[in-house]
């Protein structure tokens, strides 16, 4: 690849092409001058009409316009504003190598024939009145200059065209940054949340004399908070991980609620290698814990289930708790829930699903809906 | 692309003025140029322009004809040469013939004094030898020798032995030819530039251009030289062996290359050269320079033809034909571009040197329609349309438009010009299926015999298919007699033709040279074969005294 692109610089090199074209000038001269020799020597037999400066096509000579028309077209007329300026230049143009071939013509005509210079204008003239002038030059000027400038309008169109890609990149890039950033602005609410919590659990360990426990605390939360910090950078990670952070979490609230806490999980093990936003579970987990085990007495089941319908990651966290507040119903759901349902809509859009509702004859269940994104797609 | 603009004021200016240097180059002085003085080295030479591929073979034929006849001419001297005056054959490298009695052979005796430009005797083999080498060639250039006996089956293969062709070296000094049949002009027809002599070593120097590099190589007998060959074409010098030495005016001739007639006609203005054709209408005039030059008219042997199938019905009849005729419109029918070239023909032979040409015929659009009427097709009603095969090349040729439109629009008479191949064009001569035959004939010696042997020819190669015994009597009287007794006949016989109209003249052609008005002895040759040993260029206090200027 870096070899192709060597070639294509060298390429896109104008003085590259400037040099071939130098070269190739020197050696055309060269040769027509070489030929001509004796002629220009004034050798006694020497005769212009059999040099190749006389029997070459005239049209050799594009080659030496050829380029002082692209210099000229791509760096000094421009169609703009003033296009009648360009265009009146060009028509200048047309006209000047016009006259170059009939007068290069007239020039062999007057060598070839030892006609004298005053000649010039009657072989103009009369190439003019006879065989009518040839207009083939003025036509591929224009033709030229045409191609050129649809060569510009071209590559400019396909500038424009790469422009406007690299700008909706960069737009979503940027979008992406802004996701990330609330992301982590949201991860960031959920950690004191968290971190309170489990705190007031620590301090009420201590208050109860229970400092072995609130060791062990401190300790898997120490854990969970390193884990936490790993993942701040990142967006998404697999539900095997996340089930593993939510049973350290587990760890701790048990320590709170002790036996009477009972967990079960329902997990299709083809869904652990799936990708879910990190942290995603953890919030509704202790939703459940808060708001369902810790207000009843009799509450002690809570369930996390993960299974795949079809191209959907469907997981559930379930508590037998009371039903849910009509408050809550009301004025809507708490900042954990707030915060669930921003970060699925900042990252799936109308993709995925957030429920929360009662489950009759007892409990609440928090349900996602997600799109299934395999950590490794086959 | 930029929004602003970058033309710079001093580019404007530098493109303006070269417009205008370019401008004021193109529509520069074009009159009152001045004449170059004429160099040393070509003083009292005549420089003659030429644009074609000009061989030096002489068996090779290049266009213009003029040109090349004049370069074989003064390079080789023919048997005969034909009298500027009268036409006639005049010595030249022979210098006497005789007739046998049943005119079946020639005897040619040549000039004791004939020389090669490099001392070898002129002798009668060299003819033989050459012609020969010409009966190889192709049936278009070796047709000139087709009288002598078994010349033409020699030429198709049918015979292999040389020395049957009826071409005999007697001796050194004599030739002599054994026609087929009776042919009175093949003295005149002994002037064509095809049947000069070679040298020896000429096939050899020829095939290998060893001339370039060694000019004296090149071995001739004629009055000039060469002394070089090049791509600007060929310088001669005067020949130290030539018989009439004394006689040649001119220090040399060049053949100078020239581009186009254009060129052709600048040079002449700028004095580079002298002699120029021919001059079509449309070269530009006046010259662009006061050089005083002339022109030169001479008419060419060549006559354009409606001819008439007189084997169908209504061609058959003379009234018919004669209405055809006289509905023409010739001069109207010739294009401006084409009226300093082609002239009307009222007569079948054109001037000649020796013979002005008659004017039998003429134009009368009442007595037309008179004369078709009475023979039952008033207005042209119930005449037949009338088929004229053209081939592809010439379906847009201007004159037969006319004529087809002159025909219907005096007579009523309708003509549909059935574009054909060449082959089936030929096809259909050969086979009569046509009423009307555009056609030309050009005649290859200054004879009017040649031109009115056509009506000799068998039916096939007869266009009109039609036959006359007085013209055949007449033409065989002619044969057996010379000078004003066969001009008489000749005349009778044309008058008859005319006369009859089997085939309706429409068309002569002429030739135009400009000259410089030094050129001394310029003379007419309706076959363009000037001997250029004739011609001098006046002295510059001559030159002085003026000629035209055009």
């Amino acid at each position: 690849v870096s070899e192709r692109a060597g070639w294509t610089n060298i390429l896109r090199d104008w003085r590259g092409w400037a040099i071939a074209w130098a070269t190739g000038s020197i050696g055309l001269l060269t040769w027509l001058l070489w030929d001509a020799r004796a002629w220009i020597a004034a050798a006694p037999e020497a005769s212009f009409r059999a040099t190749s400066l006389n029997t070459w096509p005239a049209s050799v000579l594009w080659w030496f316009l050829a380029p002082a028309i692209l210099w000229m077209q791509t760096r000094r007329w421009l169609l703009d504003r003033r296009w009648p300026w360009a265009l009146l230049l060009h028509g200048l143009m047309a006209v000047l190598v016009t006259g170059l071939f009939l007068g290069v013509d007239a020039l062999r005509l007057l060598a070839s024939n030892h006609l004298p210079w005053s000649f010039l204008p009657v072989v103009i003239h009369d190439l003019r009145a006879v065989d009518r002038w040839s207009y083939t030059p003025v036509l591929l000027y224009f033709l030229v200059v045409l191609a050129l400038y649809a060569a510009g309008f071209y590559r400019e169109w396909r500038a424009g065209q790469q422009l406007t890609g690299e700008l909706r990149l960069a737009n979503a890039r940027l979008e992406t940054r802004l996701v990330r950033a609330s992301l982590d602005a949201l991860k960031m609410q959920l950690h004191p949340h968290f971190l309170f919590n489990t705190l007031n659990s620590i301090t009420s360990l201590i208050r109860n004399n229970r400092s072995r426990e609130a060791e062990d605390v401190v300790a898997g939360l120490g854990e969970l908070l390193r884990r936490a910090l790993e993942h701040r950078q990142e967006a998404m990670e697999t539900l095997e991980l996340e089930l593993e952070f939510l049973r350290r979490y587990f760890e701790i609230e048990r320590i709170r609620f002790q036996d009477r806490l009972e967990i079960e999980y329902e997990i299709d093990p083809a869904c652990l290698q799936a990708k879910v936003p990190c942290l995603l579970l953890q919030p509704l987990a202790e939703n459940a814990m808060k708001h369902g085990i810790s207000r009843d007495a009799s509450a002690r089941l809570l369930r996390i289930t993960a299974r795949r319908e079809r191209e959907r990651l469907v997981l559930s966290v379930y508590n037998d708790g009371p039903a849910l507040p009509r408050d809550e119903l009301i004025e809507g759901p708490g900042i954990g829930v707030q915060n669930t349902r921003a970060r699925l809509h900042m990252l799936y859009g109308d993709d995925a699903r957030f429920e929360l509702r009662d489950q009759p004859p007892r409990g609440v269940l928090a349900r996602l809906t997600l799109p299934f994104h395999p950590a490794n797609p086959p | 692309m930029t929004t602003t603009s970058r033309v710079h004021w001093w580019t404007a200016l530098a493109l303006s003025g070269a417009v205008g240097l370019m401008l004021v180059l193109f529509f520069g002085p074009r009159r009152g140029l001045p004449v170059l003085s004429r160099p040393a080295a070509d003083e009292n030479v005549l420089r003659v322009a030429f644009m074609q591929d000009l061989s030096l073979d002489p068996q090779q034929r290049s266009f213009p004809l003029p040109v090349k006849n004049q370069l074989t001419l003064s390079l080789w001297e023919p048997l005969v040469e034909c009298d500027p005056e009268t036409g006639q054959p005049q010595p030249a490298a022979a210098e006497s013939w005789y007739w046998s009695a049943d005119r079946l052979t020639l005897t040619l005796k040549l000039r004791a004094d004939g020389r090669w430009t490099n001392g070898d005797p002129v002798t009668a083999q060299d003819f033989v030898r050459a012609w020969r080498r010409l009966l190889k060639q192709e049936p278009q250039y070796a047709t000139v020798l087709f009288p002598l006996k078994n010349a033409e089956a020699f030429n198709a293969g049918r015979v292999t032995d040389p020395a049957s062709v009826g071409m005999e070296a007697v001796d050194d000094l004599t030739l002599r030819l054994t026609l087929a049949t009776v042919r009175s002009t093949l003295v005149t027809e002994l002037a064509d530039p095809l049947l000069v002599p070679l040298h020896v070593t000429t096939p050899a120097v020829l095939a290998q251009k060893a001339f370039v590099v060694h000019p004296e190589q090149m071995i001739t007998n004629g009055a000039f030289t060469l002394a070089r060959a090049g791509v600007e074409g060929f310088r001669l010098g005067v020949s130290p062996y030539f018989h009439d030495r004394s006689g040649v005016r001119l220090a040399g001739v060049r053949f100078v290359r020239v581009d186009n007639l254009r060129v052709a006609r600048m040079l002449l203005a700028a004095g580079r050269v002298d002699l120029m054709a021919p001059i079509p209408d449309w070269l530009p005039s006046p010259l662009p320079t006061d050089r005083p030059v002339s022109e030169a008219v001479e008419m060419a042997l060549t006559v354009t033809t409606m001819d008439l199938n007189t084997t169908r019905p209504p061609l058959g009849d003379l009234r018919v034909r004669r209405a055809l005729s006289l509905a023409l419109d010739r001069a109207a029918a010739i294009p401006e571009n084409e009226r300093s070239r082609l002239v009307p023909a009222f007569a079948w032979v054109p001037d000649m040197p020796g013979r002005p040409g008659l004017k039998v015929l003429h134009e009368d659009a009442t007595e037309a329609r008179r004369l078709l009427a009475e023979a039952g097709y008033p207005g042209g009603q119930g005449f037949p349309v009338l088929s004229l095969p053209v081939s592809v090349a010439w379906r847009n040729e201007p004159y037969l438009r006319v004529y087809i439109d002159t025909w219907y629009r005096v007579l009523g008479v309708r003509t549909y010009p059935a574009v054909v191949t060449s082959d089936e064009r030929h096809r259909r001569l050969l086979s009569g299926d046509y009423d009307v035959f555009y056609n030309g004939l050009q005649a290859t010696v200054p004879d009017a015999g040649d031109m009115l042997g056509s009506f000799a020819l068998p039916l096939m190669y007869n266009a009109s298919r039609w036959e006359s015994p007085e013209v055949r009597r007449l033409l065989a009287e002619a044969d057996t007699t010379t000078g004003t007794e066969r001009l008489a006949r000749l005349e009778q016989t044309e008058r008859l033709v005319l006369e009859a109209l089997p085939t309706v003249p429409t068309m002569f052609e002429q030739r135009r040279t400009l000259l410089a008005a030094e050129i001394d002895g310029w003379y007419a040759d309706p076959l363009g074969r000037q001997s250029f040993r004739r011609l001098a260029i006046r002295s510059a206090g001559a030159r002085d005294n003026g000629g035209p200027r055009l």
